[in-house]
């Protein structure tokens, strides 16, 4: 074989194995969802787990909690990012020191986030005596109780903090780019700043922002931390339900944890080849190419 | 009209703008707050009794906290160090040569920020035990590292396609040798780039909880480790104060990148995303 032909492959050779690594263990946890765990003395291939895990009454619950949460806050994340990158870029903001403020959530981890929610919102937090003061509450009894409730307010809140900086800073360097090259040829064109920015701007920022889409529902949607320090006892988010199953005692209950696992990752897996082939193509089609 | 004009294209926007920044400030205030507070009962806006409680906990010896700290920056470094050394030749391949399946690997590398994290953890452990890897820090590394690829990959690879050949091809032309030419013209290039994917993958390594949790199997305790049971008890003093401690940490680490790389490469410009 010709010696260049080898090299690229050399390259990629510790990340391929580390991704095997990935791979063995993601078809490690579906193996054993359908029901193969020589430890535990399971070898029959069944689809007994997922029939089980499927009736029963608190998963839909579950999976409809993740799937409210998870999208409500990354589509309120995108909007809000998106509006946030776009006054900055048009106001030019972004270059000044302030900006940088953005990004201190992106090193303040999920579990802080949350404690930053318990400190505000709790009924004893720091809204609820603001009211007292204003003297809208008098006991913190009183204080509506929005964490822990049906509504996982607690938990949108949470991702937003995390996540808005987030998506503007996925924005936020792309948009300047094409603001500041194309935009400004439209506008000297005669078109209005507002036009610019809608027909044009806007749609060559639209595979970053799908992007930053993508990350953020698809972390919020099988992230653990949050929804297990903020939500409900029930119903209870997926990851934390699968957690709840994998801590059982008996390892021969194993599969039944592996099994809500195997159905979040089918379902995060399904999204985002979607989501791949809708990007892959959309790209092709873009004559803002060279923006990627 | 003209006042009109001015508020809704100069005032409107900036107030919005300052919302935001205060509202990532705000809360962050309070936990500087909480983290100093004694007693501190509703409704009071502000403490009764101020404490170095934290102080105590942290310097005191019995709870460790400080040497979780220490081997927690050592994990998050090595896996910061380990992603790029790694990525830096996967994301030239990707970048600048055509091979078999390289869509693919892109495809695939993406997949730890798509797939649940309690999928990929929970999967691992039959084969860790197996590898004699599961309580280990190797282990833990290891799976830290995996995580970070898809951003530290993304990153490298944008910017390696950004900068492409033409500056090591005349470096080369005039003879330098592909050693020089990779020390004095590629990896300068690369250094913006370098500075944004470590730092993220510092980041990442640092703030997980579950895999490490997981993989470490309460064996290798991380400073996310150690922080979760005071958030979950709802001390709010030591939760408040380690946190604090926690954001602290990061950005010195971040900073001493950021001052080192820019010492030895003279880089201007240094960046998070993209």
């Amino acid at each position: 074989m010709d010696h260049s032909k080898l090299k690229p492959y050399v390259m990629i050779l510790p990340v391929v194995l580390l991704m095997g690594v990935f791979i063995y263990s993601l078809l490690n946890t579906l193996i054993q969802s359908f029901g193969i765990l020589p430890a535990a003395g399971l070898n029959k291939w069944t689809l007994s787990y997922y029939q089980a895990v499927l009736s029963r009454g608190d998963l839909f619950p579950s999976l409809q909690l993740s799937l409210y949460y998870s999208l409500v806050s990354s589509i309120l994340a995108v909007i809000l990012g998106v509006l946030m990158s776009a006054l900055a870029v048009s106001s030019g903001f972004t270059r000044k020191k302030l900006f940088q403020i953005f990004k201190v959530p992106i090193i303040v981890p999920h579990l802080v986030a949350a404690l930053l929610i318990l400190n505000l919102f709790s009924q004893s937090g720091i809204i609820s005596r603001v009211l007292y003061q204003l003297n809208w509450v008098q006991s913190p009894q009183q204080f509506p109780s929005v964490l822990f409730d049906s509504h996982a307010l607690g938990i949108i809140l949470a991702y937003l903090w995390k996540e808005v900086p987030f998506v503007i800073l996925m924005v936020v360097t792309i948009m300047e780019k094409i603001d500041g090259s194309i935009g400004e040829a439209a506008v000297n064109l005669g078109a209005s700043k507002f036009k610019t920015f809608y027909s044009i701007t806007l749609p060559l920022c639209l595979p970053t922002i799908y992007t930053s889409f993508l990350l953020v529902f698809a972390y919020s949607f099988g992230a653990f931390e949050i929804p297990f320090l903020l939500g409900m006892t029930s119903p209870k988010a997926l990851p934390v339900l699968a957690y709840v199953e994998f801590t059982y005692p008996d390892l021969s209950h194993r599969p039944y944890a592996m099994a809500l696992n195997g159905i979040m990752v089918v379902l995060s897996v399904m999204l985002t080849y979607i989501y791949y082939r809708i990007f892959k193509k959309g790209q092709k089609a873009k004559a803002g190419e060279d923006y990627q | 009209m003209k006042t009109i004009n001015n508020l809704v294209s100069k005032v409107l926007p900036k107030t919005i703008l300052y919302t935001a920044l205060l509202s990532v400030l705000l809360p962050l205030g309070v936990l500087l707050i909480w983290s100093f507070a004694g007693s501190w009962p509703w409704p009071n806006l502000l403490p009764k009794t101020f404490s170095f409680r934290v102080m105590g906990e942290l310097f005191g010896g019995y709870s460790g906290a400080l040497q979780v700290l220490f081997s927690s920056i050592l994990i998050s470094l090595a896996v910061a160090l380990v992603s790029i050394l790694i990525s830096i030749p996967a994301a030239r391949a990707i970048a600048l040569y055509d091979f078999w399946g390289k869509d693919f690997l892109e495809f695939i590398t993406l997949l730890p920020v798509i797939v649940p994290v309690t999928a990929f953890a929970m999967g691992t452990q039959i084969l860790f035990i197996r590898l004699n890897l599961s309580d280990t820090v190797l282990g833990v590394i290891l799976v830290h590292i995996i995580l970070c690829l898809p951003y530290t990959m993304k990153i490298l690879t944008e910017v390696t396609k950004a900068t492409g050949t033409k500056m090591e091809c005349q470096a080369l032309v005039l003879g330098a040798t592909p050693f020089q030419t990779f020390r004095y013209v590629t990896l300068p290039l690369l250094m913006p780039g370098i500075i944004a994917a470590a730092s993220m993958a510092y980041i990442i390594s640092f703030s997980q909880y579950f895999l490490t949790f997981l993989v470490g199997g309460g064996n290798i305790i991380t400073f996310s480790m150690f922080m979760f049971p005071y958030i979950q008890s709802g001390d709010r003093t030591i939760s408040s104060g380690y946190s604090i401690l926690f954001i602290a940490t990061s950005l010195l680490v971040f900073i001493l990148f950021e001052t080192l790389m820019k010492k030895y490469y003279h880089v201007e410009e240094v960046y998070f995303f993209n």
